[in-house]
């Protein structure tokens, strides 16, 4: 289980104070206004941020003394994910071995990843030769493949076009109920995740207002709210 | 009836450049019957070029070295004064030649502070810095902070993203290295080295000031000799053209090899790097900043000290040597603004309108090629033409200008040309839809995009040619004196406290402008 408890942050012109806890296995879709805080929520679990009080575990272990690379934790971002000088094959290693000395097992494990998020083949392509879909699943198998637990994905779908995006999600469902890891999801159309989302957080304001099940969510008192953040950016 | 259609002032521009060029050299192989085979000057041509190729080589090296290792640990590490230091990095684009020439002397020549530090140490010996190492100095100075803002500039364009990737997956500074720095720095590399070499082949007030003697000349130098003291028409040709054809091959080169244009202005990714906290990273950085500031301090500092001499050399002189390098540096600056302009829609036109990139291609070299322009052997043809035709004693106050515009035309280029093509991607359509066209479709389509990157192009080309010591040097005399002309005649006379005020005098002028081409191009429509 994830656990954020008081978790506070504050700039000279913002403060975020976030209390959310996400069972393991679930999937839970962060939704809300633009600079409401959803984005700065996923980079302090990945070790970016640092609160400055409050408690962050997973499963019972505390995240905040650790480094980003010794959190349990893998981060998708909406763009420049994959660095374009290397091939898909190295680009999704990075999540195994940064030094890229792969051995032939790992080599099989990425190339069975691959498979499984649809990019059979796909190995020795270089980001710049493949779409913005074909992308993200790279950047998908990657936090697959490094093993982590929690998956972090940060508006990873926003720039592709609904029906593909809709596909996306529903590949991101799949893969983690295969895998059984937990995935902390921030979207902007709410509707997308509406039927795959075990839960639904609303931030704004650097506070998580309201959190519980899609329905309840998307048809509780904060409705207006929801479709006012949707519809202005 | 046929209307008589004009050409484009664009086509009007390409071929008033080409027929320039092409009279300049016609004029110079064809005059007092022709030029004398090649192998006659053979051996002497052998060793000229050596010597440009390498201290233009070697140059280079240094300044890459440097500036790169500047640049890495700028990167790296923030600390008060950061700000300072690139801003100071950036004023040495137009430091001109002639005053880092003084700045040489200053520092490294036989009285200066350099000397006398080894002498208060106790040292009794005497060095020599012409040849090697008075110009490799210059250059490097120069050129290597040319290279650190150039390459922090590549380097601040890595997405935080990356930065953020590179912590989540514990990357070693190596691996940093490898996966972040490298690929900006391969694609920046082959640009800026191509550059540099051949600012340094083409290097003209340093060598000649600091070579110390005809053994040790570029192909410049070497053309500038046979028209002063020579007037050996025929060798200049020859020279010139050897020169030019190096150069073009290398501007041809660059123009593919260089394709992101040089960013004016860094913002600090808001990540910081991870490899900032490594131990063995700290020392290095530490050792490269001290180097790089105990090299380039005291160079860029000996140029204030002509602060308490500017009351001794403010007299009537100065002041109209001063006025003449204005009036030059603004024709020159006006013939470089209208040459881009016309050159850039001329591309723009070729390139969205009648859909034929390659001829577009064909004006965007165009300026480019300027810079591997032999300007002492195009300026020896035009004077040809001149007297045959005109008053040669007018000579220099048509030429300077010209080929100072010439040599301008490359920077204002990158100026104007992307805001053109801005312009009619954007609103091309609704022009061509109400028909304007012209200089109607200029002024109300083009003028309010351009007049902000044109000012700026303008500054730098006026900052640039205030400061050059190249034709000048042919022409300078009781007629005719520029402020890089009068600096030059004091360093001669090695009267340094007077070239000190004179260097600071023209560095301010030159910083000024090209401070408010930088502000100009910054600013937002």
């Amino acid at each position: 289980m994830l656990a954020i408890e008081n978790c506070r942050l504050t700039w000279p012109d913002f403060v975020a104070d976030y209390s959310l806890t996400v069972e393991a296995g679930s999937l839970c879709a962060v939704i809300g206004p633009s600079g409401g805080g959803k984005t700065t929520l996923l980079h302090m679990i990945a070790g970016f941020e640092t609160p400055q009080s409050g408690r962050l575990t997973f499963n019972g272990q505390n995240l905040l003394p650790l480094e980003p690379a010794k959190r349990p934790v893998a981060i998708v971002f909406q763009d420049h994910n994959l660095f374009p000088h290397l091939t898909v094959t190295q680009n999704v290693g990075l999540g195994l071995r940064p030094s890229l000395r792969l051995t032939d097992q790992e080599k099989t494990l990425i190339e069975s990843t691959l498979d499984a998020v649809g990019l059979k083949g796909f190995d020795t392509r270089r980001p710049g030769e493949m779409s913005g879909g074909q992308r993200q699943r790279v950047a998908l198998a990657r936090a697959l493949v490094s093993g982590r637990p929690l998956i972090l994905l940060d508006e990873p779908f926003s720039s592709l076009d609904p029906g593909l995006r809709r596909d996306m999600i529903l590949l991101v469902d799949a893969l983690r109920r295969r895998r059984a890891v937990t995935i902390l999801m921030t979207i902007h159309t709410p509707e997308d995740a509406a039927d795959v989302a075990d839960r639904m957080a609303f931030i704004a304001d650097g506070r998580v207002a309201a959190s519980g099940p899609p329905a309840a969510i998307l048809h509780g008192s904060l409705a207006p709210r929801i479709a006012a953040a949707v519809s202005n950016t | 009836m046929t209307t008589l259609k004009l050409p484009h002032p664009g086509s009007l521009a390409a071929l008033a450049i080409l027929g320039l060029v092409a009279g300049g050299f016609i004029a110079l192989a064809s005059f007092d019957g022709g030029a004398p085979p090649l192998p006659s000057i053979g051996p002497y041509l052998g060793r000229v070029l050596a010597f440009t190729v390498g201290q233009a080589a070697l140059s280079t090296l240094l300044s890459l070295a440097l500036g790169i290792g500047l640049a890495l640990a700028l990167a790296r590490r923030s600390f008060p004064g950061r700000g300072v230091v690139l801003a100071a990095l950036s004023t040495t684009m137009v430091m001109p030649t002639i005053v880092a020439v003084f700045a040489v002397f200053a520092v490294y020549g036989r009285s200066g502070w350099f000397a006398e530090l080894l002498a208060f140490l106790g040292w009794k010996g005497s060095f020599s810095i012409f040849g090697y190492p008075g110009i490799l100095i210059a250059h490097v100075f120069l050129n290597a902070p040319f290279v650190a803002r150039i390459t922090l500039d590549g380097l601040n364009q890595i997405p935080t993203e990356h930065w953020r990737l590179a912590a989540a997956f514990g990357f070693t500074p190596g691996q940093i290295f490898r996966h972040l720095d490298w690929p900006v720095l391969r694609a920046e590399l082959p640009g800026i080295a191509g550059l540099i070499f051949l600012m340094c082949f083409k290097s003209f007030a340093i060598v000649l000031a600091l070579g110390g003697g005809p053994s040790r000349s570029t192909l410049e130098v070497a053309i500038f000799e046979a028209l002063k003291v020579d007037l050996d028409f025929g060798r200049v040709a020859w020279l010139a053209l050897i020169q030019l054809a190096i150069c073009l091959s290398l501007t041809t080169l660059m123009h593919w090899a260089f394709t992101r244009p040089p960013v004016g202005h860094t913002i600090r990714s808001l990540v910081r790097r991870p490899d900032a906290k490594n131990r063995r990273l700290m020392l290095v950085d530490a050792v490269v900043l001290a180097a790089g500031a105990l090299f380039l301090a005291p160079l860029a500092l000996s140029v204030l000290t002509g602060l308490r001499n500017i009351p001794d050399v403010v007299d009537a002189d100065l002041l109209r040597a001063f006025g003449t390098s204005m009036t030059i540096a603004m024709a020159a600056a006006f013939i470089a603004c209208v040459l881009a302009v016309a050159l850039a829609s001329a591309a723009r036109r070729r390139r969205l309108v009648l859909r034929s990139p390659r001829m577009a291609a064909l004006y965007d070299v165009l300026p480019d090629a300027l810079l591997a322009m032999p300007p002492f052997a195009l300026t020896a043809g035009l004077f040809l033409l001149i007297q045959r035709f005109g008053d040669p004693s007018a000579a220099g106050f048509i030429l300077l200008p010209l080929i100072n515009g010439l040599a301008a035309v490359p920077f204002t280029y990158r100026y104007v040309a992307p805001r053109l093509l801005t312009a009619e991607e954007r609103y091309g359509r609704v022009a061509a839809s109400l028909g304007l066209a012209g200089w109607s479709k200029f002024t109300i389509m083009d003028w309010p995009v351009l007049k902000r990157p044109l000012a700026a192009g303008f500054a730098l080309a006026m900052a640039l040619s205030f400061g050059d010591f190249g034709i000048i040097a042919l022409f300078g005399g009781t007629e005719l004196v520029t402020l890089p002309y009068l600096l030059y005649e004091r360093l001669g006379a090695y009267r340094l406290d007077e070239a000190s005020a004179v260097g600071l005098v023209i560095v301010l002028v030159a910083f000024l402008l090209s401070h408010l081409s930088g502000r100009w191009s910054d600013a937002r429509d």
